[in-house]
C-alpha cells in the first residue's frame, strides 16, 4: 500500500535544497518570498542553493549532505528542489533513506528529480510530488494556475485536472497509480535499483530538447523493457523544442508516441500539462488516479 | 507515410513475437560457449544491407571495390538506395532485407552499409533461427551495436565491430595510412586471422593483465538496450565503449548506467575508446575529465582500464570481434589487445 506522506499546514516547514545543477540565490528568493509570505509556509534553505562547484550546485558530497539533513530533520515537512539539470544520479546511491521511510515528507521537483520519484516509489511506496520547482515562481509565474497547483497539492486539496482532448487521443477510463517523470530519466534508469514501475499504473512522460529519433529509441527501450504493455493509461505531456536530424525522421512527436503503443488499448491522451514549459501540473505519484479519455475533454482526478 | 502503415498492420506480428521477461542466456553467460561464425575464403559471399539509416549505391562503391578485390563477391541488397526518411526502407524492407541475407546459406558476411538509427526497430521482427543454426559474421558500428549485444545477450555467437560502407574512402591515394589500415583489418578479421592492436599509453590507464571475451559497443545504444532483452551481459567479460557527439554529462550519465546496472562490477578488464565530447556554454564546465569520470566509477574494482583505444566514430577505428577471447595487457609503457 502506497504510504502517502502527511499534507501540510500553516507554518509548516519546506525545505529547499538544489540536489543537480547550481542555481543563484536570487533566482529562488520569490519562490521563497512566495512560500512564506502568501502561502502561510516557513521555508529552510539548504546549504546547495546558491552554491556552486562547476556545472553543480556544490561537490557530490555537499549536495548529498545537504538533502540527506532535509529528510532527517523532523521539522522539514517537504523538500522541494529548487532546481533539476542534472545531477541526482551521481547521489542517489549515497541517500539514506531510513528515517524519511519512517517519517515521510513529500519530495518535490521534476525532469532530474524524476531519478528521486522513482527510486523511492520504486524501493519505499511513499508518494512525492512531481511539480514546478523555484524557477517557475519567477516573473509572476507564481500567480499562475500550475505553480497553484503544488501549493494546492501540498495543502491536501484532491486534484482534479481537465484539459482538452486532442486528435491521438485513445478514448477510455483507467484507474491505477500514477507513475512517471521525464523520458530520458526513465529511459537511463531502466535496469537499476530505482527502476520506474509501470504494471497496472498510468504512466505520464513529458520531455524537452531531445531528437525524434531519440524519442523514438527511448519509446522502443520502454516498451522492450515491458513497460509500456499493462498500463492503466497513458499521459503524453509536452515535449517541446524537439530536434531532428538533417535528414529528417518522418514523424512528428505525437506519431511516434503514438505508434509505440498502437498495439495496446488502455486510454491515452496528449498534450496534457506537464512540461518543461510553464504549463505543468502537479502530480502527486503513487496515488491512485483516475483517467478519463472521452470525445471532448480529458480529465484526471485522484 | 509508409512507415506508419506499417507498423499498424503489423501489431499482430508484434505481440506475437513479444517476450515479456527476458531470456535465459543460451551460450553468454560461459564464455568457453562463444562460437566464430566460420572465416571467409577467397571467392565466399558477402551481403551488405543497411538495417539503419538511407544510404545510395554511390556511397558504397568504394566499399564493394575493395572487398571484390580482398577476393570476395558481393550481393548488394534491396535496402541500398530505398529510402523512408532517416532510414533505409520502411522496417519491413530493413527487416526483410537483413532477413534474406542471414537466411542465405551462400552469404558468408554480412556488412552493414552504414549505421544512423533503426537497428532496434527490427531487431524483434527478425527470425535468427537459421543464423543459429549456421553462423555468419555480421560487421558494422554504432547503431550496429544493437546486434552484437543481442547476438551477446541471446546466441553467444562472435560478430565483427568495424567501420561500415560509408567510411570506406572514394579516393585511396588521398587517405591517411591509419584509415587504410583499419579498413585492411576487416579482411584480417574476416580471413581468421588472430587480431592484435595496440593503443598510446594514457597516464590514467590501471595496468594489468586480462583475458576474457570481448564485448562492447556505442554507449549511448549500450544504455538504451538496458533492460531489455538486448542487454549486454558484461560478466567476466573485457568490455569497450565508445560515443560521439555526446554532452559529458551525458556520458556520466550513461557510465552511472551501467554501473547501476551492474555491468561495471564483473569485468576482466575495461577499454574506452574514442569519446567526442560535445560542448556548449551549460556543460563546457562539468569539472571532470573522461577520465575523472570513468575511474570514478571503478574505484572499487581492480581490473585493469585503458583510455585512447583505437575504436569509435574516428579514423583509427580498428575491426574487434565482439564475442572472442582477448587478452588485454596493460603496462605504464604499453597497451595490447590480442585474440587468444
Amino acid at each position: 500500500m502506497i504510504k502517502t506522506p502527511p499534507y501540510l499546514k500553516k507554518g509548516d516547514t519546506i525545505g529547499l535544497v538544489c540536489p543537480a545543477g547550481f542555481m543563484p540565490v536570487e533566482r529562488v528568493s520569490e519562490c521563497i518570498r512566495v512560500m512564506n509570505e502568501d502561502w502561510g509556509f516557513t521555508t529552510k534553505v539548504g546549504t546547495t542553493v546558491g552554491r556552486q562547484y562547476h556545472y553543480f550546485s556544490g561537490t557530490d558530497e555537499e549536495r548529498t549532505e545537504d538533502f540527506q539533513n532535509m529528510l532527517d530533520d523532523d521539522n522539514v515537512k517537504a523538500i522541494l528542489c529548487a532546481r533539476g539539470g542534472y545531477g541526482i544520479s551521481r547521489i542517489i546511491d549515497k541517500i539514506d533513506f531510513t528515517r524519511f521511510k519512517e517519517n515521510a515528507k513529500w519530495i518535490i521537483g521534476f525532469s532530474d528529480v524524476t531519478v528521486l520519484h522513482s527510486h523511492i516509489y520504486r524501493n519505499y511506496n511513499i508518494s512525492t510530488l512531481h511539480a514546478t520547482m523555484a524557477n517557475a515562481f519567477n516573473e509572476d509565474g507564481f500567480k499562475n494556475e500550475y505553480v497553484q497547483s503544488l501549493r494546492h497539492a501540498l495543502e491536501g486539496k484532491k486534484i482534479k485536472y481537465q484539459v482538452k482532448q486532442h486528435e491521438f487521443n485513445r478514448k477510455g477510463e483507467g484507474i491505477g497509480e500514477l507513475v512517471g517523470g521525464n523520458l530520458a530519466l526513465l529511459a537511463h534508469l531502466v535496469g537499476t535499483d530505482s527502476d520506474l514501475k509501470t504494471k497496472g499504473r498510468i504512466l505520464f512522460i513529458e520531455d524537452v530538447g531531445e531528437y525524434l529519433y531519440n524519442i523514438d529509441r527511448m519509446m522502443y527501450q520502454l516498451k522492450r523493457s515491458g513497460k509500456l504493455d499493462k498500463l492503466a493509461g497513458l499521459i503524453v505531456g509536452g515535449f517541446t523544442d524537439m530536434k531532428d536530424t538533417e535528414r529528417p525522421f518522418g514523424q512528428t512527436v505525437h506519431e511516434i508516441i503514438r505508434d509505440a503503443v498502437a498495439e495496446y488499448d488502455y486510454p491515452v491522451c496528449f498534450d496534457f500539462p506537464v512540461s518543461h514549459e510553464k504549463e505543468n501540473y502537479a502530480l502527486k505519484i503513487g496515488v491512485g488516479y483516475k483517467l478519463k479519455v472521452g470525445k471532448n475533454k480529458v480529465t484526471l482526478e485522484e | 507515410m509508409k512507415r506508419k502503415s506499417f507498423i499498424q498492420s503489423s501489431v499482430a506480428a508484434l505481440t506475437a513475437s513479444y517476450l515479456p521477461a527476458l531470456p535465459k542466456f543460451e551460450n553468454g553467460e560461459d564464455e568457453t560457449l562463444f562460437v566464430s561464425p566460420p572465416a571467409l575464403k577467397t571467392g565466399d559471399l558477402i551481403g551488405i544491407t543497411s538495417p539503419a539509416g538511407y544510404i545510395i549505391t554511390q556511397e558504397i562503391q568504394s566499399a564493394v571495390m575493395k572487398m571484390e578485390s580482398w577476393g570476395y563477391k558481393i550481393k548488394i541488397g534491396d535496402t541500398i538506395d530505398k529510402r523512408d526518411f532517416t532510414f533505409g526502407g520502411t522496417d519491413e524492407e530493413r527487416a526483410k532485407d537483413l532477413q534474406q541475407m542471414l537466411d542465405d546459406p551462400k552469404i558468408k558476411a554480412i556488412m552493414c552499409a552504414r549505421g544512423g538509427y533503426g537497428a532496434v526497430r527490427i531487431v524483434d521482427k527478425l527470425n535468427w533461427e537459421k543464423f543459429k543454426a549456421k553462423p555468419k559474421w555480421i560487421i558494422g558500428f554504432s547503431d550496429v551495436t544493437v546486434f552484437h549485444s543481442h547476438l551477446n545477450r541471446n546466441f553467444g555467437i562472435a560478430s565483427i565491430h568495424s567501420k561500415m560502407c560509408n567510411s570506406f574512402p572514394d579516393d585511396w591515394s588521398t587517405a591517411e595510412p591509419v584509415q587504410i589500415e583499419t579498413i585492411e583489418s576487416i579482411q584480417l578479421a574476416l580471413s581468421g586471422v588472430k587480431m592484435k592492436y595496440s593503443a598510446i599509453p594514457n597516464s590514467q590507464n590501471k595496468p594489468g593483465i586480462a583475458d576474457g571475451v570481448l564485448v562492447g559497443g556505442n554507449l549511448k545504444t549500450l544504455e538504451s538496450l538496458a533492460g531489455t532483452r538486448s542487454d549486454i551481459n558484461t560478466s567476466g567479460k573485457i568490455l569497450f565503449v565508445e560515443d560521439t557527439g555526446e554532452y559529458m554529462y551525458s556520458v556520466d550519465r550513461m557510465f552511472w548506467n551501467l554501473k547501476r546496472t551492474g555491468k561495471l562490477s564483473q569485468l576482466k578488464g575495461l577499454i574506452v575508446g574514442g569519446f567526442k565530447i560535445k560542448v556548449d556554454e551549460d556543460s563546457d564546465d562539468f569539472g571532470r575529465t573522461l577520465q575523472d569520470v570513468v575511474l570514478e566509477k571503478i574505484k572499487a574494482y581492480h581490473y585493469p582500464v585503458c583510455f585512447d583505444f583505437p575504436v569509435g566514430h574516428q579514423k583509427n577505428n580498428y575491426a574487434l570481434k565482439c564475442g572472442v577471447k582477448h587478452r588485454l595487457n596493460i603496462t605504464p609503457d604499453a597497451v595490447t589487445l590480442k585474440e587468444i
